[in-house]
């Protein structure tokens, strides 16, 4: 008993050990990988019937509601599948961890996912600063071919070198999101635009891409202020607001998580600082809102000024197949919050761009192992993927793939705040001034 | 009364150069904390600022901002070190760790500063800011700022360590010293005060003086000088130097 545990602990760490001697002695993971499946030993995480995924997201925390909602829409997805019969008979199924959207928790879980849980892949990850860290684990690993699918941020890291080779976006990037911003604000006048940013890797993403579109245009960033990650609703946000004021800008984009970027949208308000407040998709748009709007009589004091970017259409819009699809499988599943995060108590939205997401995402995951010739296994992964061309998610956009495409939406979206809902934004010169 | 004084002199003088000891050794304890630990602290801001500017080039050259956040916020974790921020060649902020906003006093520095220089941030306190070029200045400088606040409560609190090591070393060598001397003092006094005893009787009564048969029996120059006593009380006064008794032979007549 305790001899096959101690076999089954090892297990991990044997193989990491032989796909290193391997690798020095100058055999290729592909015959590696061809060696173990010449002993009929089912891929990492594949036994059992199962294909489990792993994902270390923010479950807890000033954040939860990205990676719960994330989480919701994937599982509405995969459970749909499952209940049909799995993918060639196998059921998806996700190995969850909590890393808070700290990046050294995020690091902790990812080191387990890997070694101990023996994961087939990692599978909806949450934010820029998390991802960042692990990027370089995935590097460290590469013999093992464990591939980071689909996270929720829109950083360039995972998109180049040296990491992009280790995962696979479908989002559009925030460098797209920011020249959208950037150059719609332009086109109607606005040419001083300063930025709020979370102080770590996502808010210099962000950064970098107004920057960047600025200076296409011959601009540069008006003023710049910073808040730290995990900043509540509840703290405040005027030292921001009276650093931005300074500058005078013509717009604001914020490149934040929602429960600080509704107390800066707040305090600028309450301040007198009242232009157009951008928000990436990151932000949560839902949850932004909600704080916002809550034990308010007039939400639209503050929704008005907002103008937030994303990256899948809006989930109102039921003409667009996906969305009608994910209406339908959220309605039936409605996923729940995973027991062991009800410590922090939160309500799950009914829609949201970010559980939509988590749907798309979750819809192209299955895609991707339905291209599999027999047994799912992670050297045949990239095959897979790079087999994905023109694919039509539903969502009016082709998707493809391939090993100088690694992100497989391009398309950004704009929306305002109407009666508490976020419709697509028509006309930039409509923005109150 | 004669005994006492001369031990309370003794005290003092113990007490003094106890005194002595510790202050110089704490004033020396002081200097060179304070001189080795700042020095070391700067070093290490300086070793750090290097790091962080070699790792930075190819990152720089990729324009992967992110990344450079990334690391330097990992850089942010180590004690002491409050803020670090990148310049590129034009002098222009790639990244930085300041929470809300890059302070008036840095914005307008020299970017391409390299001594190490004394700043002092309105809300933030005094900061030791160390410069590092990052391929030769070429592709921009690492500047971090140690905290001088922070290095001065560390170095208060090894100084204060070290003092306290010695307060309680000078605390013990005075109670010590306190037990050694009593042990000197006590069999003296009773000696003194045999001595006065057979004094203060007629010569012909002296020889009946009970004498403290410890005192008598020790084994030093106390107990030499209490069986003295004890022969000079048994036998009639000689009259010139000469009749004096040999120590040895005191002890055997004892």
């Amino acid at each position: 008993m305790h001899s096959s545990c101690a076999a089954a602990l090892l297990a991990p760490w044997a193989r990491l050990a032989g796909a290193a001697l391997a690798a020095g002695q100058g055999v290729s993971s592909g015959a590696a990988s061809a060696a173990a499946s010449g002993s009929q030993t089912p891929a990492p995480g594949t036994a059992g019937g199962e294909i489990v995924l792993g994902t270390s997201a923010a479950f807890t925390g000033p954040s939860r509601g990205l990676g719960n909602e994330l989480y919701r829409g994937a599982m509405a997805y995969f459970r749909e599948v499952n209940e049909s019969g799995g993918i060639n008979g196998r059921r998806i199924t996700l190995k969850l961890y909590d890393d808070g959207y700290q990046p050294d928790p995020c690091v902790q879980n990812t080191l387990k996912l890997m070694l101990e849980d023996d994961v087939f892949l990692l599978f909806g990850y949450v934010g820029t600063p998390t991802v960042t860290r692990v990027l370089p684990m995935l590097k460290k690993f590469q013999e093992e071919q464990i591939y980071m699918f689909f996270p929720f941020t829109g950083a360039q890291p995972q998109r180049e070198p040296p990491y992009g080779d280790f995962a696979f976006n479908l989002r559009a990037s925030y460098r797209q999101e920011t020249a959208g911003l950037v150059e719609n604000f332009l086109a109607t006048g606005r040419r001083r635009i300063a930025v709020f940013y979370q102080a770590d890797a996502y808010g210099r993403s962000g950064w970098a891409g107004v920057r960047a579109a600025l200076e296409n245009h011959g601009e540069t960033i008006a003023g710049e202020a910073t808040y730290q990650r995990g900043s509540r609703f509840t703290g405040t946000m005027r030292a921001q607001v009276e650093i931005l004021q300074r500058a005078a800008p013509d717009a604001v984009i914020c490149v934040g998580a929602y429960a600080a970027c509704a107390a800066f949208a707040r305090d600028a308000i309450d301040l007198g600082l009242r232009v157009p407040i951008a928000n990436l998709s990151f932000v949560g748009s839902e949850n932004l809102v909600n704080l916002l709007s809550e034990g308010r009589d007039d939400p639209e004091t503050y929704t008005q000024w907002l103008v937030n970017s994303q990256v899948v259409p809006s989930y109102e819009d039921e003409s667009v197949p996906a969305v009608g699809e994910y209406r339908k499988l959220m309605a039936r599943h409605n996923p729940e919050i995973p027991e062991e995060f009800l410590d922090d108590p939160y309500s799950p939205l009914p829609q949201s761009f970010v559980s939509l997401e988590g749907f798309v995402n979750a819809k192209l995951m299955c895609e991707i192992f339905r291209r599999f010739d027999g047994e799912p296994t992670r050297a045949g992964l990239e095959d897979a993927v790079f087999s994905i061309r023109d694919f039509d998610l539903g969502i009016g956009e082709q998707v493809s793939f391939g090993p100088d495409r690694r992100q497989g939406l391009q398309r950004v979206y704009y929306t305002v705040v109407e009666d508490g809902r976020f419709v697509p934004l028509t006309d930039w010169n409509a923005l109150p001034a | 009364m004669k005994v006492h004084k001369l031990f309370q002199r003794m005290r003092f003088g113990i007490f003094a150069l106890f005194g002595l000891i510790v202050l110089s050794t704490s004033l020396l304890c002081i200097r060179t904390v304070d001189t080795e630990l700042s020095a070391e602290y700067a070093a290490n801001s300086q070793s750090i600022a290097k790091t962080i500017a070699d790792a930075s080039v190819d990152i720089l050259l990729n324009r992967n901002l992110a990344t450079l956040q990334s690391l330097i916020d990992q850089f942010l974790e180590v004690q002491g070190i409050r803020y670090i921020y990148i310049t590129d060649e034009t002098g222009e902020f790639l990244a930085h760790t300041f929470v809300p906003g890059i302070p008036e006093a840095i914005l307008e520095s020299d970017p391409f500063q390299a001594e190490p220089v004394e700043r002092s941030l309105p809300g933030m306190g005094d900061f030791l800011e160390v410069s590092s070029p990052i391929l030769a200045g070429v592709a921009g400088t690492v500047h971090l700022g140690m905290d001088l606040d922070l290095v001065a409560l560390k170095i208060q609190r090894a100084i204060g360590q070290q003092v306290y090591l010695i307060s309680i070393l000078l605390v013990v060598g005075i109670l010590a010293s306190i037990w050694l001397v009593n042990l000197v003092a006590r069999p003296l006094a009773a000696l003194l005060a045999y001595a006065v005893e057979t004094a203060r009787q007629p010569p012909e009564q002296r020889a009946l003086v009970v004498a403290n048969e410890k005192l008598l029996e020790r084994d030093d120059e106390v107990g030499q000088l209490a069986r003295l006593i004890l022969y000079m009380s048994r036998t009639r006064p000689p009259s010139g130097p000469e009749a004096l008794p040999d120590p040895g032979a005191a002890r055997s007549a004892a």
